[in-house]
């Protein structure tokens, strides 16, 4: 059974990578899959990833977090502040503590005082954004470099390395060989992606990152794997019947929402202490709710989460590196969506042949007729994608029970 | 856990041969007092039920016993050791274990993980999920119990979810077990199955709280009875004194109605019928396949059958809420394509399955939900006419006797029976010409059952058509003029209900005949 999925698994990453090879080739646009586009990619998944795990442990304890964006804001914000004042580690402590304070609120108004947990997102969103432009005003206002809606440049930045023998790193001042890059400059079929890939994974990478993807496993492994994660979703599943057996259903709200409030501070501290080296009003951009949309793409699962957002990342990164290559990523739709138009076929799902089948029309007319594509466009890419990709998964979404239902603890049910 | 409060039974002295002694308990919740004065012993290894009418406090004091609830006054005592529950879990370190009338489990966790919540077998805090299984495998080894732990709830059926509710109480080393309305859900066969294992609990010692209103049932398995009655004790006897009739009335406090036999003719106009009618099942088996049936005016047609057996889609269909091929008439008049809106302006009612689902809104006021369905003609214009609304709710609460305050109280404050009643009154009160009626007596106690079914003879003595969907067999026996069984998605039997039993319909119901 298991076996035989993981056949599957290996089957369709070599079917992807044979089809984006082939374009790759194709259109000579070795952007595609270098590594510099997936070293980028990856720096770009790292917040959009926490977001979503921020969302996923929200949703797992039985409260809905719309506020992770808001509690972004206090991470990107406090660890600037953290960053300028003391260094980068210390930023990263300081961007989860301003999460944590968000999660606190968030916490206090849904489970303390069963306040609506839409509104009291939407609100820690509101708060969050004037909250920290005042705290500018009082604290970045006249100093070098800062203003009410950026802060002084960093001093220092996070430590970056290679991973020796494969990517070049060094082994106590021996410089090691570059053999991914060697592979990457080849050029072969599937094999020079692959080496491009992996070298993008392990070159240049910051341990801010390494700690991000590290969440993933230790997430899932908390979750399931340990009574306090086990309690954690039950108190999301069947609150009523998690009390009944003695479980401290608000408590462990609190203890989620907080953890929540954490992985999205880290998330904001990655963009204004990782990805740039200052904080900047509006620097989060949207990427809470984004987020949120990979934790119900990745069905609430810490491994979807990742993959969603893989392909967000993915989708900016190309955008950055190499804008030229968006007309390139269009053929590799239009091929991806072929395939599943024929697997859709062949298992009769009429919806599903409707989505790829104007998926791959619309791809293949745009890779035929654009040839630049406007700002506005590429930004929209990342969604298009997305959208595509939840119209054709067939996947059964299992959203956590209770998720957004208030709870009051010994009241008659 | 609070180590030391559980004590085995051998080296406890003689005098504390009470296991739970509850003391004049006392409880009110805002605008209701739902237990007054209560008094309790229950012997060792013994069955103790506790009858009553619903809202009568039965489950709000087992709740307090179990620690969801306090007490305003009054004391609990377990083997002579006056205690104080301040959580569940407390409760549990002392051996006292729930299976709750709703079942306390989370669908999407598996079998395993809803076993060991909340006590679970742990090396630092990391669950020791190899050990958790193989302890959870030979309790269900024991009381002969076959299931995959690693299936999610939502896969299971009812009897295999109680099963699993046991199973949890029992992985909690439990001494004192409360059940909930243990019977509700189950056919004849399977209460048979777990009267048999409750029997074997209790030669090993176990002591069972056993609150239900299945009179019939009591009687059988118990060996103490006490009736509670409007928050109060009533009466502790023994079943050996007493029958069923006695017992009905000790629970309602006064004779109950007699049921007497129809006197009225069934209509020779036929209300409602349904020709080859399938709703067609997503990615699975069609849940109602090929159905058939007339219902004349002034009768009632029972559907007995087990829970999932098509009977929900069934209602569904007659209503417009899913698909259909086939063709459902109304009035005798196509109603196939009408909206739901319009067939419910051809004289359709319909009392659903779940009242906290589709019956009512729990947190807005009696009112307002008495409202639903019927704003057009409680309203002036597009504005709601709130005192012609709100009398027509008064109306209901007091023709059905619903217990409450007033009517502006939300609907959740009301207890399971009253809520009921509402829904009923709501949907009886505009006098329809045929009615879907769901489990209109689910969860209800003996008095307010009696009243219910007494106005559905008396709108059906009036001319309504009923269609009663219920798997209580009692209810479908008595109040039914004709009786189908419905198994698999379809029709698999007509019965006449003064030739047929409960042994009979059970046997058609899970289809071994």
């Amino acid at each position: 059974m298991t076996q035989s999925k993981n056949f599957r698994l290996f089957v369709s990453l070599i079917a992807a990578l044979a089809i984006i090879s082939t374009v790759r080739l194709w259109t000579s646009q070795d952007a595609l899959t270098s590594s510099d586009t997936i070293g980028t990619a990856l720096r770009l998944t790292v917040p959009i990833l926490l977001a979503g795990m921020a969302g996923l442990w929200a949703e797992r304890c039985g409260v809905l977090n719309i506020g992770i964006e808001g509690m972004m804001i206090f991470g990107t914000w406090f660890g600037a502040w953290g960053a300028w004042q003391f260094g980068p580690w210390a930023g990263l402590l300081f961007a989860i503590l301003g999460g944590v304070f968000g999660g606190l609120v968030h916490a206090v108004a849904t489970v303390r005082f069963n306040i609506d947990q839409v509104i009291s997102g939407v609100v820690i969103n509101l708060f969050a954004f004037f909250g920290v432009r005042y705290l500018s005003e009082l604290v970045y206002v006249g100093k070098q470099g800062g203003g009410i809606s950026q802060s002084p440049p960093q001093k220092w930045a996070l430590p970056r390395f290679n991973l020796p023998i494969l990517s070049g790193g060094e082994i106590a001042g021996w410089k090691s060989p570059d053999f991914l890059g060697w592979l990457e400059l080849q050029r072969w079929f599937i094999l020079g992606d692959l080496g491009g890939i992996s070298r993008g994974l392990t070159h240049n990478l910051s341990w801010a990152t390494v700690i991000a993807v590290l969440v993933v496993p230790a997430s899932a492994w908390v979750l399931w794997r340990t009574r306090f994660g086990l309690r954690l979703r039950s108190s999301g599943e069947s609150p009523v019947a998690a009390e009944s057996l003695g479980v401290k259903v608000n408590h462990l709200r609190y203890y989620g929402l907080l953890i929540s409030g954490g992985l999205a501070g880290l998330a904001g501290g990655t963009l204004s202490i990782v990805a740039s080296s200052y904080y900047r009003q509006g620097q989060t951009a949207g990427r809470g709710f984004i987020g949120l949309a990979t934790m119900i793409f990745g069905n609430w699962r810490p491994s979807g989460i990742l993959i969603g957002a893989m392909l967000f990342g993915y989708a900016e990164g190309i955008k950055l590196v190499a804008s030229d290559s968006i007309t390139a990523l269009f053929l590799f739709i239009a091929a991806i969506s072929g395939v599943f138009f024929v697997v859709a076929v062949i298992r009769r799902k009429r919806v599903q042949i409707a989505v790829a089948l104007s998926a791959f029309l619309l791809s293949a007319i745009a890779y035929r007729t654009v040839d630049t594509v406007p700002e506005s466009l590429t930004q929209a890419l990342p969604y298009l994608v997305t959208l595509i990709v939840l119209a054709t998964a067939n996947q059964r979404l299992r959203p956590p029970a209770m998720a957004g239902v208030p709870f009051r603890p010994g009241e008659p049910h | 856990m609070q180590a030391g409060s559980k004590k085995s039974s051998q080296t406890l002295p003689l005098e504390s041969a009470h296991v739970v002694e509850l003391a004049n308990i006392s409880k009110s919740f805002p605008g209701v007092i739902a237990n007054r004065d209560i008094s309790l012993q229950v012997a060792r290894a013994t069955i103790h039920a506790i009858v009553g009418e619903n809202g009568a406090g039965k489950s709000t004091l087992m709740k307090i016993l179990y620690g969801l609830h306090q007490p305003d006054s009054g004391t609990i005592a377990i083997n002579g050791e006056i205690t104080q529950f301040k959580s569940p879990s407390e409760a549990i370190a002392a051996g006292i274990g729930m299976v709750h009338q709703h079942f306390m489990l989370a669908d999407n966790l598996t079998v395993l993980e809803n076993i060991i919540l909340g006590y679970e077998p742990t090396k630092y805090g990391v669950l020791s999920l190899g050990n958790a299984r193989k302890r959870v495998k030979e309790l269900a080894t024991s009381i002969g119990v076959d299931l995959d732990l690693d299936l999610p709830i939502s896969e299971l059926g009812v009897g295999q979810r109680q099963r699993v509710e046991i199973l949890k109480v029992l992985f909690r080393g439990a001494e004192i077990l409360v059940l909930d309305e243990p019977t509700a859900v189950l056919v004849p066969q399977e209460v048979d199955e777990l009267f048999t294992n409750l029997r074997k609990l209790v030669a090993n010692g176990t002591t069972i709280l056993f609150i239900s209103h299945k009179l019939d049932e009591v009687l059988s398995i118990s060996d103490q009875i006490t009736v509670i009655r409007q928050g109060s004790t009533v009466a502790t006897v023994s079943p050996k004194m007493v029958d069923r009739l006695k017992l009905a009335e000790l629970m309602v406090g006064s004779d109950l109605p007699s049921h007497g036999k129809r006197t009225t003719l069934v209509g020779e106009k036929i209300q409602l019928s349904t020709n080859n009618l399938t709703v067609i099942g997503k990615n699975r088996k069609n849940p109602v396949e090929n159905v058939s049936f007339k219902i004349f005016e002034s009768e009632i047609v029972g559907i007995a059958g087990v829970d999932g057996n098509g009977q929900f889609e069934l209602c569904e269909a007659l209503l417009g809420l899913v698909d259909i091929e086939g063709t459902v008439e109304i009035g005798g008049k196509d109603a196939s394509k009408l909206s739901i809106r319009e067939r419910l302006n051809q004289g359709l009612a319909y009392i659903p399955f779940d009242r906290h689902r589709e019956g009512l809104m729990l947190a807005a006021s009696l009112w307002e939900n008495s409202l639903l369905g019927h704003e057009t003609s409680l309203s002036r214009g597009p504005m709601i006419d709130f005192d012609a609304a709100k009398k027509s709710c008064k109306e209901i609460i007091d023709r059905f006797g619903v217990m409450t305050p007033n009517e502006l109280v939300p609907a959740f404050v009301l207890s399971g029976g009253n809520q009921q009643k509402l829904v009923v009154g709501r949907n009886l009160a505009t006098a329809p010409k045929v009615l879907i009626a769901a489990h209109p007596t689910r969860g209800i106690d003996v008095g307010a059952q009696a009243a219910v079914w007494e106005e559905i003879r008396r709108s059906r003595d009036a001319g309504m058509s009923v269609l009663l969907v219920s798997a209580d067999l009692e209810e479908v026996l008595g109040l039914s003029d004709r009786i189908l069984v419905m198994f698999d998605g379809e029709i698999s039997a007509e019965l006449d209900p003064k030739s047929a039993t409960p042994q009979i319909l059970g046997k058609y119901m899970t289809g071994t005949q």
